[in-house]
């Protein structure tokens, strides 16, 4: 095993140990205390305001695979939709997803139906659930816009993969007076969605809804190991700048060159 | 008496192939097992793309049926589904038949009709990502939108040739703003995305998340 591998793999344990630890040392009154995220609390918001005027939500979840670095993004957006099945469980229309991956499409269908069997909801009328509508970037865009557009759908979610394109969709959002909320792991399309969405998820936040939508136990303990871990790396970056001024920042390579 | 096998059989499968898959990037050994099993995945995934399309064709075509805004779009979707798969097994043909060179027709329709079109729409971008940025000055008059606008258009002023002749220091504002905070924040971004990501893929390791089974 090389060193690199060695060293992931010490990663992987001690993020895992941790989750474990923070879920079995759980104190719900702290956990009431997370930073306030106002996408999430609009969200909130949007699902209540639907169950009042009988409308949709759209759920967007990117043109992200399942075989690629996007997967990440794609999979908190699956996770956001589950949560949002089960908070508008009372709606009279479920919520529609628009994908521009077929895999994600069929993963889709089997969260709204499996999530809708959970909760006995399976008998409310359901018209278009798991929708692929287009598999470039483009056609992707101008297939979700249609769906934007459509009466019934009173604001958007899009939490997954996209590019640039996504500032249609924010925009047609705008147009329709439907508030979108949007999160992704891609740089340029947050840059977008700062300036577009009316409420962006910036950062790593796409990955903490099931903490903010579901309090779920395993994933806020995940959202305070995330929090170690930064501490940890802005302490490994302070002390990687002083060696570099001391002129010791090759230590570190002789230490794994002396291993390996 | 109601046995409920599916749900924990496929996360034990999903648990069993992830770990290993995760294994193999560490442990030189299962390697060969690791790309089996993103082999297979990707035949799966190609297999899910066929019925997607299936599933795109179904969703439009009882969209056509109903009376409303998108149905024309819907039908326009229907019909250039069908002439291009149509085409595509022509295409076939002639080149299986009678030796022709290979998907000619299917090129001239991705050359001429899909790309044009593509480009005309990243053109409408530009101009949708500068209303993007006015609406959202007008919409949120705080701090960081001011900011925001403002280092949009430094950045934009110092990347057009037509001034940096004149006003070099736009060029070198700009040159700063992308080399040192734009490219710190992205990092930091980057890193935050980076343990999210891990965070994401333990939680479906340890079968917490289930993207699969309901």
């Amino acid at each position: 095993m090389t060193v690199t591998g060695f060293t992931g793999i010490v990663i992987i344990f001690l993020f895992l140990g941790s989750m474990f630890f923070f879920t079995l040392t759980r104190d719900q009154e702290k956990e009431k205390n997370l930073r306030q995220i106002p996408a999430f609390r609009r969200i909130k918001e949007v699902i209540g305001l639907t169950v009042e005027e009988g409308s949709q939500l759209h759920v967007s979840l990117g043109r992200g695979g399942f075989t690629s670095l996007q997967s990440a993004s794609a999979l908190a957006g699956l996770s956001i939709l589950q949560e949002i099945i089960k908070a508008s469980s009372v709606c009279d229309y479920p919520p529609v997803a628009t994908t521009g991956n077929a895999t994600i499409s069929f993963l889709a269908q089997d969260i709204i139906q499996g999530t809708s069997k959970a909760i006995s909801t399976e008998g409310h009328e359901r018209s278009s659930v798991g929708e692929l509508v287009g598999l470039t970037p483009f056609s992707y865009a101008v297939g979700t816009l249609t769906t934007i557009r459509e009466n019934r759908v009173s604001a958007n979610i899009l939490a997954g993969w996209y590019g640039n394109e996504i500032t249609w969709l924010t925009t047609a959002g705008e147009r329709q007076n439907s508030p979108t909320i949007a999160g992704t792991a891609q740089l340029p399309a947050q840059a977008i969605m700062y300036a577009s969405a009316s409420e962006p998820l910036i950062g790593e936040e796409i990955f903490a809804a099931g903490a903010y939508l579901g309090k779920k136990p395993m994933h806020v303990s995940s959202v305070k190991t995330q929090d170690i871990f930064r501490w940890i790396l802005v302490v490994l970056m302070i002390l990687g700048i002083v060696l570099k001024y001391l002129g010791m920042h090759d230590i570190f390579q002789s230490i794994l060159m002396g291993v390996s | 008496m109601n046995i409920k096998f599916k749900t924990p059989f496929a996360t034990a499968v999903a648990i069993g192939v992830g770990v290993i898959v995760l294994a193999g990037y560490f442990i030189p050994g299962l390697i060969s097992l690791r790309f089996l099993f993103l082999r297979a995945g990707l035949v799966l995934a190609a297999v899910a793309l066929i019925v997607g399309i299936l599933n795109l064709f179904a969703v439009h075509f009882r969209k056509m049926a109903q009376n409303d805004d998108n149905s024309g779009y819907s039908l326009i979707l229907v019909f250039a589904l069908i002439a291009t798969l149509l085409i595509g097994f022509f295409d076939m043909f002639q080149s299986y038949m009678f030796g022709q060179p290979n998907f000619q027709t299917i090129s001239w329709l991705f050359t001429y009709i899909q790309l044009p079109i593509e480009t005309s729409l990243m053109a409408v971008m530009a101009v949708s990502l500068t209303y993007a940025a006015t609406r959202f000055l007008r919409r949120n008059l705080h701090t960081y939108a001011v900011i925001f606008f403002f280092i949009v258009l430094m950045v934009l002023i110092g990347t057009l040739s037509i001034f940096t002749p004149e006003v070099p220091f736009l060029s070198q504002i700009r040159q700063w703003i992308v080399q040192v905070p734009a490219l710190g924040g992205a990092r930091g971004l980057l890193l935050g995305i980076a343990l999210g990501t891990i965070a994401t893929g333990l939680r479906i390791l340890i079968g917490t998340d289930r993207p699969y089974g309901g």
